[in-house]
C-alpha cells in the first residue's frame, strides 16, 4: 500500500513587524516564539512529543543572532528523535522544500510525525540594507548585479513584457492587488488588512515600473509550525486531515536568465511542475477548488495562473480583473491575501500558504472560506520560477 | 569594430570580480572589444563568458568577437535600489537580445526622449568608469 503524507496541525504568528532593532531594551527572540508555535501546532494535532521523528527548518535570515537554530531549539524543547533534523535553504523555494523534506522523511518511513517549521525576521533592516545582500542572489553577481539588477527587477521587466504580448493594463495587474488586499481584510494572520481601491494601488510611487508599492510586497517577518504524519497516524486521529494527494518539481536550467532567448514569461517550470502534480493526483486543473500561489508580485500570481493551467494563457490579468480569483469567483487564488497582503517573510512564506490551503481543507477558514473545499493546490518557486515545486492537497473531513 | 566609449566620472558603485579567465573580458571591454567564449566542441556561444560550455560540458572554449548590436526583449526602471546605487536611482536596465543570437542582461543608458520601449534597437557601449568598465546598452533610435 503506498505510504501517503498529511497535514494534521498547523500554528503561526501574524505577519508583521516583529524583529526589534539591536539596541532596543527588550528584543525579540526567535527561540521564544519558535517553540510556542511548536507546542501549539502539536496540540493541534493531538500527537505526541515522543511521536515527532523528523524535523526540517527553514534557514533563518542572517539577521538571527543564534546560529544553528535548529538544533538550538531541539534543546529548548529536548527533542530527541530519530529521523532527520535539518534546516534548508532553496531560495524562494525555501519553506516549499522544508514541506516537501519533511514530508519525504514520512514517505520513507524514517518517521511517522514531522514538523516542517521556521522564522524569518528581517524587518528591523531597511530595504536598501536588505537589497546589498539580495541582489547578490537574483543574476550574476559579477555581470548583473554590477549593472544594480534586484530581485524585483526581473518580475518587473516580466510585467513590461506581459502588458507587450497581451496588451494587459496597470490597471488588470492592479486589481490582483485590490483582491488579494480584499481577501486579507478577512485573515487574521494577515499584515495588511485595510482594504485598497485600483485608484490606490495606481497612485502609489513607482518601486521597478510599471510595478508601483502596492504591486509588489513589503518587509516581512513572520514564523510556522507544521506536523505532518503518515496516513495512518493522521486517520487514528479521528479529526479531519489534510492529504498530500501529488507532487510536481521541475527547475529549467537557468538562474534567472537564459543565454539562450526563450519564452520568459512562460514559466514553463510551472508549467512542467503543474502537469506532474495534476498526473500523480489523477486530476486536471480544473478539478482545483482553491491555489495559494508563491506570487511576490501581482504579475507573478498572474502568470503562475496561466502557466499551470487554471486560466488560459494571455488570460490571466483579464481573468483577475474580472473578479474569476477573487473569493466567489470561478478559482480563488491567494485567499490568505497572498504574498502582497497577507505578506512575505520570505524563508517561511510558503509555510503560511499550507497554512492557508489546511485551513480551508479542514472548513476552518472563516469567512474567507471556499465552500466545499476539496482540492487545493500551492506552489513555491525559485529565481524567476526558474524552478517550481507544486503540491496538490486534498481534504479528508 | 570597438565599442563606443562613454566616460563616466565615479567609481563603479558595485565593480565586477575579475577571474583570470574573465580577465580577457574586462580587459578587452576596457579596449572597446565585445566579446565572449565560444566552445570549439559544440560551436555554441555562452554569456557571460565562463570556462565550461553549459551545453555540451566541454572546456574547449575559445574567445570571439560579438556584433554590438541587439534588441530590447523587455525593461524596467528601478526606482527602490540598494544602498550603493541609491544615487543612481532610478535608472534602467533590461533584456537585450544581441543579434548574434546571445540573450544578455544590462545596464540601459539614459534615453531623454522616451524611446526606451520593447523592440527598439540598441548597441552595446562601453561605460568608462575611473575605476574599469562596465558595458550597457543604448538606444540607437
Amino acid at each position: 500500500m503506498t505510504r501517503r503524507v498529511a497535514i494534521v496541525g498547523t500554528s503561526a504568528i501574524p505577519v508583521g513587524r516583529h524583529q526589534t532593532a539591536d539596541d532596543a531594551e527588550l528584543q525579540t527572540l526567535e527561540h521564544e516564539i519558535m517553540g510556542r508555535l511548536v507546542v501549539e501546532a502539536v496540540a493541534d494535532a493531538g500527537v505526541e512529543k515522543r511521536d515527532i521523528q523528523s524535523l526540517v527548518f527553514t534557514l533563518p535570515r542572517p539577521y538571527t543572532r543564534q546560529k544553528y537554530f535548529h538544533t538550538f531549539l531541539m534543546g529548548q524543547l529536548r527533542l530527541a528523535c530519530r529521523g532527520t533534523v535539518m534546516e534548508v535553504m532553496g531560495n524562494g523555494m525555501t519553506a516549499a522544500l522544508a514541506f516537501d523534506q519533511a514530508c519525504n522523511d514520512i514517505l520513507l518511513g524514517r518517521a511517522e510525525v514531522a514538523l516542517a517549521l521556521g522564522i524569518n525576521m528581517e524587518s528591523a533592516v531597511s530595504a536598501a540594507e536588505h537589497m546589498m545582500s539580495s541582489m547578490r542572489t537574483t543574476g550574476d553577481v559579477d555581470f548583473h548585479t554590477s549593472a544594480g539588477f534586484t530581485p524585483i527587477a526581473w518580475y518587473a521587466m516580466d510585467a513590461m513584457r506581459y502588458m507587450h504580448e497581451h496588451g494587459a493594463t496597470r490597471a488588470q495587474l492592479g486589481s490582483v492587488a485590490v483582491k488579494n488586499r480584499a481577501h486579507a481584510a478577512l485573515n487574521p494572520l494577515a499584515q495588511f488588512r485595510k482594504p485598497i481601491t485600483l485608484d490606490d494601488v495606481l497612485s502609489q510611487r513607482p518601486i521597478v515600473e510599471p510595478l508601483g508599492l502596492y504591486d509588489v510586497p513589503g518587509r516581512s517577518d513572520g514564523a510556522a509550525c507544521l506536523v505532518l504524519a503518515s496516513e495512518g497516524v493522521a486517520r487514528s486521529l479521528g479529526r479531519p486531515y489534510v492529504r498530500v494527494r501529488g507532487r510536481g518539481f521541475c527547475h529549467d536550467g537557468s538562474h534567472q536568465i537564459s543565454d539562450v532567448p526563450n519564452d520568459m514569461i512562460a514559466f514553463d517550470a510551472a508549467r512542467q511542475a503543474a502537469q506532474t502534480a495534476y498526473a500523480a493526483a489523477g486530476i486536471g486543473p480544473a478539478d482545483i477548488d482553491i491555489a495559494e500561489l508563491y506570487a511576490p508580485c501581482t504579475i507573478v500570481e498572474i502568470l503562475v495562473s496561466e502557466a499551470i493551467g487554471l486560466v488560459p494563457r494571455g488570460q490571466g490579468a483579464r481573468a483577475a480583473a474580472d473578479g474569476e480569483t477573487r473569493l466567489g469567483g470561478r478559482i480563488p487564488i491567494s485567499t490568505s491575501g497572498g504574498l502582497t497582503s497577507r505578506g512575505h517573510p520570505a524563508y517561511v512564506t510558503s509555510l503560511y500558504n499550507y497554512v492557508e490551503l489546511a485551513d480551508q481543507l479542514r472548513g476552518r477558514a472563516g469567512e474567507r472560506q471556499v465552500q466545499g473545499a476539496e482540492l487545493g493546490l500551492a506552489t513555491g518557486e525559485l529565481g524567476n520560477y526558474n524552478a517550481a515545486l507544486i503540491h496538490v492537497l486534498e481534504a479528508q473531513r | 569594430m570597438t565599442l563606443a566609449m562613454m566616460p563616466v566620472d565615479e567609481k563603479r558603485a558595485y565593480p565586477p570580480r575579475v577571474s583570470a579567465f574573465t580577465e580577457t573580458f574586462w580587459s578587452g571591454l576596457a579596449q572597446g572589444r565585445w566579446r565572449t567564449v565560444c566552445c570549439r566542441s559544440c560551436s555554441r556561444a555562452t554569456f557571460p563568458p565562463k570556462p565550461v560550455c553549459p551545453h555540451c560540458w566541454s572546456t574547449d572554449m575559445e574567445w570571439t568577437d560579438l556584433k554590438p548590436r541587439g534588441t530590447i526583449y523587455s525593461w524596467t526602471r528601478i526606482h527602490a535600489a540598494p544602498t550603493v546605487f541609491a544615487s543612481e536611482a532610478p535608472y534602467a536596465c533590461g533584456i537585450v537580445d544581441l543579434e548574434d543570437g546571445l540573450r544578455i542582461a544590462c545596464r540601459i543608458v539614459a534615453d531623454p526622449d522616451g524611446s526606451l520601449r520593447i523592440g527598439a534597437a540598441v548597441e552595446i557601449v562601453v561605460l568608462q568608469y575611473n575605476d574599469g568598465p562596465l558595458f550597457a546598452a543604448r538606444l540607437l533610435d
